[in-house]
């Protein structure tokens, strides 16, 4: 008897095991969904959307980096800011022209294709998709992917109106599938152009008159239309397409409130970010600390300091007077906080109404009619200014406009694209960077405008990874 | 009813006879065969405690009854039974030795050999050797040089840290997939975790380096097995009871370079300023003028920051275990505690306190039951070890001597601050992580049960079944606090919700269960054992963060105290692993030995249609000096034997690599759904083959001792993240791509140069040569890895290679930096040629030869042991070296004092390049601080006394040994810096996910020396 429940233990152990083993080897992550399954309903593409739009927020595109990011990079790169000796000289490879293929934005130029790989995995699924909102979907893809492309062409190539050899030279590749093999080279600054083109027509015949807070809509298509077309010279497009945002710039009165998230005014496309959701410290980009024991890494340069007049809200707006180790610096507000806080966490804005008079001013001015730019103009300084400046016209109207843009973008992510496609160059003064211009001045002051340093190197490792891939000239 | 019947006439039986017996005093004398008395034989009479020992004569005295059986027993020799009769009252007995109880024994994993038949490459370490080198907390930082072939690096120095251990060179381009396999009592253990497990606990360490033994761990044993067993007590045999303890310090290995104090700094920065480097123009080197009262102000109240920041920490360690056992039953149990305070200052290190027991019973004439069960619990400190002043090991190098470490007033006294207490200065870096290291407190603390239950089942004699159960469940927790109004708190803090707390765990459960059907056959000439598997794993891993945001007390820690939580989550993963195998080994009259084994698995990480790997091996083995027709008088041993095997590995990829998969994360509005795994499934094993022929021999009447072993391994279908281009915008894509090859010759050699009654001195070592090549990539396309800082695979290549542009020195016309293009010609770093001037040199992280030597000197009861370990051949990026030697780019971080060697006029040579082109030099990623790193290390010196029969016998104690033990008291080094480089900085890469390790410095935990003063302790 004994003898037999010796045999029947193992036999039964093992035959339970094998009988319930194989079926233990098909796991499904737990964390994780299959991909096939998570583009289907309309609620799915939603969700897809909101997946492209939260890379617009990653460390290199709008997010904060160390590394540099559209955040940020744009005025560093230029005449706004002053390198402070008070921070973690943070970025000083931007500010000090060193970048090389070492040591560049690589981290912006790895993130816009993460966020062109997201649009175009739904562009690729929306194809089996019929619902009512398969338009819309597509529209918002679309744009994503024009405008990450228009970033990534802007830092890396030349801008169309920059120079003449401009449109020839050497653009980005310009990605519309979800292939993980693809090796591609890169395009001509005009057909990268074009490219993007093509992508905003589409989704502005396409997109939803309006969308939910955080997403773009048929006006923020066209305001990034209404840039597009000026960074390529195409004024009366530029103007048309400005001509169809219906959108008013913030009034003057609100215009402080709306870098502390107290209102909403004039913001045509930007992203909430409060904890939980987001709830990022962005602005730990420009300084940390609080206003009396401020730990600058970049501050307001003296220069731009002067440039606004007393009456200009917008000093009150975008600068404050803060201490670090007993002296005084010019602080940016931009993204410093909101009422009582220090901490960097404000909404990502990224297109304003502003944008779309200043577009049209400059648009207008190049086609020679000086009243409709002087007028597009004044609508902005109208809501800027107690008495704001007026009735310039010729090179002072053009100088007035460039001004104006200066100063309503500062530390917006334009300043350096701007000088760039005005064929000037960045010319820094020797002040230094304490509030009343002493202390210690830039390392650089100057990049003249034909600077191949324009125009950054691709990173070394994208280099590596794409073999078809070419550097740009002087690196 | 029956057997009832039976039981009871057995006690009557008993009864009678105990009535009849009569008690009766007996003696004698123990003997080995050449008639020299044995000490601590143990005596018992046969069914009871009573018992006692021979003493130093060999002699005892028992009062047994007649009639009884005594049993004779000690370790390595046969047991011998004697029946008492009242004629005779003196029993001398010879004890014969046990032959194959000597020898060394191989625990192969699903089987014990021993190493007569043994036909792999396979090191075994002993409880008494692991013993001997007590003080390092973690094992594998043990086995450096104490077995040939295998390469180990220390992670770092920081207490309860593990090493990177490679079994004979690396099999794996994938981070975390080249560790060996290691089995602790059939479980399976991380690397990172074996801090988890006290060495005291230890009885035996096998390294099981070729597919003749690690083919039968077939989809893990790719880069060699490491079998841990626990101890076990002694069967018939009474509680023995040991106590080990141990008290030190420990202290940073002093680096063999200097940085710059507060004068030379300052001297330094205007050095500087002359030639243009405005940076410093704030820096009080140009600020104040020497000799001025700012000046002296600075240099009266200079910091020596290392000074500030490091400690002498203490180690301290205790372990109590008894064990012992009955006729059908053994037990051995123990608890430890050890603690090792490091060497920050402010920290209070590791602790860990372990419990363990393990039981083997008898349950019935058919039935073995052993349990073993362990549990520990271990504290550690986490300060920083990232690539900034957050970590204590960067910040007093970067924190200049002139910087305070408070505020202080104009007469040098500390300002305070409202409360009191003094006010931190914000240093330079805007950050002092004195401070820090109060306000931002980090721990880990991990909780590691560990047990396995095994049942066998005999048929008969030649049959039987065993099932086992074994269970690895690591609970941790890291918590990481930012107090209200602390450091980082009034950098980053909200100031409505001052302080933050962030709490993350794992549960690691980690399950495997195997079926063994065992035949064995013995006779005189053959011996056969058939083993049949089948087993199944299940590793399930737990995961929760959470993070909250005002904090009304900083002695609140708890997160329910919190205000507001800010982000939470929680994970689950699950990987599983489905295996059949057949083992048989066979000898014939220990002459000649086969063995083969065949195993068969799934994974659950692989594709659908490719998850199933068969691997297999042979191996046979030849004992010439068994064999009649040799006789050589010299040679007591002589055993050659040759395998050939393949073994599979499925680590280095995410559990779900084979599936497309998104995930999910917010934004405003809902859901955002995000591309997380670009599938691949055709995912498969990774193979590794291997071919071995080793040499084992002992001359002189085994005084002298080795074994002799050439490899060669080739991986093929690499695991691997392939990097697909920028553009793709998906990052790395796992896949199974080329192959690699290591090939190698492992020495070790042990003599005993005297051996008499009193005198033993025993030299021995060890050494690895290593040779290894990437023989095949996919498209034969470079890669470069993620998780390294500038390695590049290439074909024809070696593993790990640095890829860097060759830094030519200096120009002695003008000082400015030089590098060679790829062209090979010399330029300076703008015209350096368009395209790629990086190259690889032959360089790798890993060394080529590598192992260690030991020296172990015994008279009468006194030792003197020391151990060496070398490394040669490897090259480390020293970025620690860069930095401090920055030629004004770090201008306002200290530097080294080597920085003032730099080109200061026309013919100088052998100099750092001017400051004039610092931004030159640094624009060009150079080996110019590639070095070798090649050290000899004393690693352990001991020195014991072992208290002689004499005086025990006046104590109650069995045995007592004294010891003191130094720990990396001596290094022998060119680099600049510790050469014990493994993580560079583990923020930066992780212990798991490190490719290189030893790729470069970044500031991680130092390494540390220690003296120890120890005993042990035996009644």
């Amino acid at each position: 008897m004994k003898n037999i429940y010796k045999i029947f233990i193992p036999i039964l152990i093992f035959a339970g095991l094998f009988l319930s083993c194989d079926d233990e080897l098909n796991q499904l992550p737990y964390d994780e969904f299959a991909t096939e399954n998570a583009y289907v309903t309309a609620q799915d593409f939603e969700n897809g959307l909101r997946g492209v739009y939260s890379a617009l927020t990653s460390g290199g595109l709008y997010g904060s980096s160390d590394a540099g990011s559209l955040l940020s990079a744009p005025d560093i790169l230029a005449d706004n800011v002053t390198l402070s000796q008070r921070g973690r000289f943070s970025k000083r490879t931007l500010h000090d022209y060193e970048y090389n293929s070492n040591s560049t934005l690589g981290g912006t130029y790895s993130d816009a294709y993460a966020l062109i790989f997201r649009a175009n995995q739904i562009l690729y699924y929306v194809q089996n998709f019929e619902g009512e909102s398969k338009n819309n979907v597509i529209a918002e893809a679309k744009a994503l992917r024009a405008l990450a492309h228009f970033n990534l062409v802007t830092f890396f190539g030349k801008i169309p109106t920059q120079s003449g050899d401009a449109n020839s030279s050497l653009g980005v590749a310009y990605v519309q599938e979800p292939d993980p093999n693809i090796e591609p080279s890169r395009l001509s600054v005009s057909e990268s152009y074009n490219k993007i083109l093509d992508d905003l027509l589409d989704a502005k015949s396409k997109i939803n008159p309006s969308n939910p807070v955080g997403r773009m809509n048929q006006d923020a298509v066209n305001v990034l239309l209404s840039r597009v077309y000026l960074y390529m010279g195409e004024w009366q497009n530029s103007i048309d397409a400005a001509n169809q945002v219906d959108y008013q710039i913030a009034s003057r009165d609100n215009v402080v409130g709306v870098w502390e998230d107290t209102n909403q005014d004039g913001l045509i496309f930007y992203i909430p970010n409060v904890d939980p959701i987001l709830g990022n410290s962005i602005g730990v980009t420009w300084s940390q600390g609080s206003m009396t024991s401020l730990i600058p890494e970049y501050v307001t340069s003296f220069q731009l300091n002067n440039l606004f007049a007393e009456d200009d809200i917008r000093k009150e707006a975008y600068t404050f007077e803060g201490l670090s180790g007993g002296n005084a610096y010019n602080g940016i507000k931009k993204l410093f906080g909101r009422p009582g806080q220090t901490n960097g966490e404000v909404d990502y804005k990224i297109f304003r109404a502003a944008e779309v008079y200043l577009n049209k001013a400059e648009a207008y001015y190049n086609l020679g009619n000086e009243s409709s730019a002087r007028s597009a103009l004044d609508e902005l300084r109208n809501r800027r200014y107690l008495n704001p400046p007026n009735g310039e016209t010729g090179i002072d109207l053009r100088d007035a406009i460039r001004l104006e843009r200066r100063l309503e973008f500062a530390f917006e992510y334009q300043r350096f694209f701007d000088l760039k496609r005005w064929g000037l160059s960045v010319n820094r003064t020797n002040a230094g960077d304490q509030a009343d211009g002493s202390g210690t001045p830039s390392d650089v002051l100057n990049l003249s405008s034909g600077s191949t340093l324009f125009q950054l190197p691709l990173s070394q490792q994208s280099l590596d990874v794409n073999p078809n891939l070419q550097q740009n000239p002087g690196y | 009813m029956k057997k009832n019947y039976f039981k009871w006439l057995v006690f009557m039986f008993f009864s009678i006879t105990t009535v009849l017996a009569q008690e009766n005093s007996i003696s004698g004398v123990v003997t080995d065969t050449t008639g020299e008395p044995l000490i601590g034989v143990n005596i018992i009479e046969k069914g009871t405690d009573n018992g006692t020992q021979t003493d130093f004569d060999g002699n005892f005295t028992l009062n047994v009854d007649n009639e009884k059986t005594i049993i004779f027993s000690f370790i390595g020799y046969i047991s011998v039974e004697r029946k008492i009769s009242d004629s005779n009252t003196s029993y001398n007995v010879q004890l014969q030795e046990d032959a194959s109880k000597l020898e060394e024994v191989v625990v192969t994993g699903y089987s014990r050999r021993n190493k007569t038949v043994q036909t792999s490459a396979v090191v075994s370490i002993s409880a008494s050797e692991i013993a001997e080198l007590t003080p390092s907390t973690s094992i594998d930082n043990l086995i450096q040089g104490k077995a040939a072939g295998v390469q180990v690096t220390a992670a770092n120095g920081k207490p309860g840290e593990g090493a990177f251990v490679r079994i004979r060179g690396v099999g794996s381009l994938s981070a975390g997939a080249s560790s060996p396999l290691y089995i602790v009592d059939g479980s399976v253990v991380r690397e990172q975790d074996l801090g988890t497990i006290s060495n005291q606990d230890i009885e035996n360490l096998s390294v099981l380096k070729d597919a003749a033994t690690t083919a039968r761990y077939g989809s893990r044993g790719a880069n060699g097995v490491v079998v841990i067993t626990t101890k076990n007590g002694s069967r018939s045999k009474d509680a023995e009871i040991r106590f080990s303890s141990r008290f030190g310090y420990s202290e940073r290995i002093q680096p063999n370079f200097d940085i710059m104090n507060a004068s030379q700094k300052m001297q330094y920065e205007a050095e500087l300023y002359s030639l243009g480097v405005s940076a410093a123009s704030n820096l009080p080197g140009v600020t104040t003028l020497p000799g001025s009262l700012e000046r002296q102000f600075l240099l009266d109240y200079q910091t020596d920051w290392q000074d500030l920041m490091l400690k002498d920490g203490y180690i301290q360690s205790n372990n109590v275990s008894m064990s012992g056992g009955m006729e059908n039953m053994d037990y051995y149990f123990s608890v430890g505690y050890d603690k090792n305070a490091g060497i920050i200052d402010q920290l209070d290190g590791f602790e860990r306190i372990n419990t363990r027991l393990n039981l083997n019973f008898d349950a019935k004439d058919w039935l073995k039951v052993g349990i073993n069960v362990g549990y520990s619990r271990s504290t550690s400190d986490e300060p920083r070890d990232r690539n900034n002043v957050q970590n204590p090991f960067r910040a007093m190098y970067d924190y200049n001597a002139y910087e305070t470490e408070f505020e202080l007033d104009e007469n040098g006294i500390p300002i305070l601050d409202e409360n009191g207490n003094p006010i931190y200065t914000p240093t330079h870096t805007t950050f002092n992580v004195r401070g820090a290291l109060l306000s931002e407190p980090a721990f880990e603390i991990k909780n590691n049960f560990l047990s396995s239950v095994d049942a066998e089942i005999m048929f008969s004699d030649n049959f039987s079944y065993g099932f086992n159960t074994s269970i690895n469940a690591l609970n941790q927790r890291r918590e990481f606090y930012s107090k209200p109004g602390g450091i980082l708190d009034s950098i980053i803090g909200d100031p409505d919700n001052p302080g933050n707390k962030f709490d993350d765990g794992d549960y690691l459960f980690d399950m495997t269960m195997s079926n063994r059907l065992n035949y064995n056959y013995l006779s005189d000439t053959h011996n056969l054992n058939v083993l049949g598997l089948f087993e199944y794993n299940y590793n399930e891993n737990n995961a929760y963060n959470l993070r909250s945001i005002g904090f009304p007390s900083e002695l609140l820690t708890t997160q329910i105290n919190a205000a507001q939580v800010t982000s939470a989550s929680t994970l689950k993963n699950v990987l599983t692993l489905v295996s059949y195998g057949l083992f048989a080994d066979y000898d014939f009259e220990q002459k000649y030995l086969a063995s083969a084994s065949v195993r068969y698995d799934g994974s659950s990480n692989f594709g659908r249609d490719t998850r199933w790997g068969l691997f297999y091996s042979g191996s046979l083995g030849w004992n010439i000096a068994k064999e009649d027709f040799f006789n050589v008088d010299k040679i007591n041993d002589l055993k050659l034997r040759a395998s050939y095997g393949t073994v599979g590995n499925r680590n280095g990829i995410s559990r779900y690599a084979a599936q497309d998969n998104v995930s999910f994360g917010s934004y405003p509005g809902g859901s955002a759904t995000i591309p997380s795994n670009i599938g691949n499934p055709e995912l498969k094993w990774e193979t590794t083959a291997t071919t071995n022929i080793g040499l084992e021999f002992n001359l002189f009447n085994r005084r002298i001792r080795g074994v002799a072993d050439y490899f060669e391994r080739n991986t093929t279908d690499l695991l691997f993240a392939i990097p697909t281009s920028d553009e793709a915008g998906v990052g790395s894509i796992f896949g199974n791509l080329g192959e690699i090859q290591n090939k190698g010759f492992e020495l070790s050699l042990q003599g005993d140069i005297v051996r008499n009654n009193n005198w033993k001195w025993t030299l021995g070592g060890n050494i690895f040569f290593l040779d290894h090549e990437i023989v095949e990539l996919p498209d034969g396309e470079d890669v470069i890895p993620d998780n390294a800082f500038n390695i590049l695979f290439r074909e024809g290549a070696m593993i790990n290679e640095h890829y860097l542009v060759r830094y030519a020195g200096v120009d002695p016309n003008n000082g400015a930096p030089l590098f060679y293009g790829a062209d090979n010609e010399v330029y300076r770093a703008g015209d350096l040629p368009e395209g790629e001037n990086r190259v690889l040199q032959g360089k790798s992280t890993i060394a080529d030869k590598e192992g260690g030597f030991f020296t172990d000197l015994n008279y009468k009861g006194w030792g003197l042991r020391a151990d060496f370990v070398f490394k040669s051949g490897n090259w480390i990026n020293n970025f620690v070296r860069s930095n401090l030697n920055s030629d004004g780019i770090n201008i306002d971080d200290n530097q080294a004092l080597s920085a003032f060697n730099y080109w200061q006029q026309p013919g100088d040579t052998n100099v750092q390049p001017s400051p004039v082109y610092r931004n030159e030099a640094n624009s060009v990623n150079s080996d110019r601080f590639l070095e070798k790193g090649d050290y000899i290390r004393m690693r352990n010196i001991t020195f014991s006394y072992s208290f002689p029969s004499q005086l025990l016998d006046k104590i109650p104690f069995n045995s007592m040994r004294l010891y003191v033990q130094g720990q990396n008291l001596l290094t022998f080094t060119e680099f600049y810096g510790d050469p014990e480089v493994g993580i560079s900085s583990g923020e930066t890469i992780n212990f798991a996910n490190t490719v290189a390790p030893g790729e470069a410095t970044l500031y991680s935990y130092p390494n540390t020396k220690s003296v120890n003063f120890g005993i042990d302790i035996s009644f």
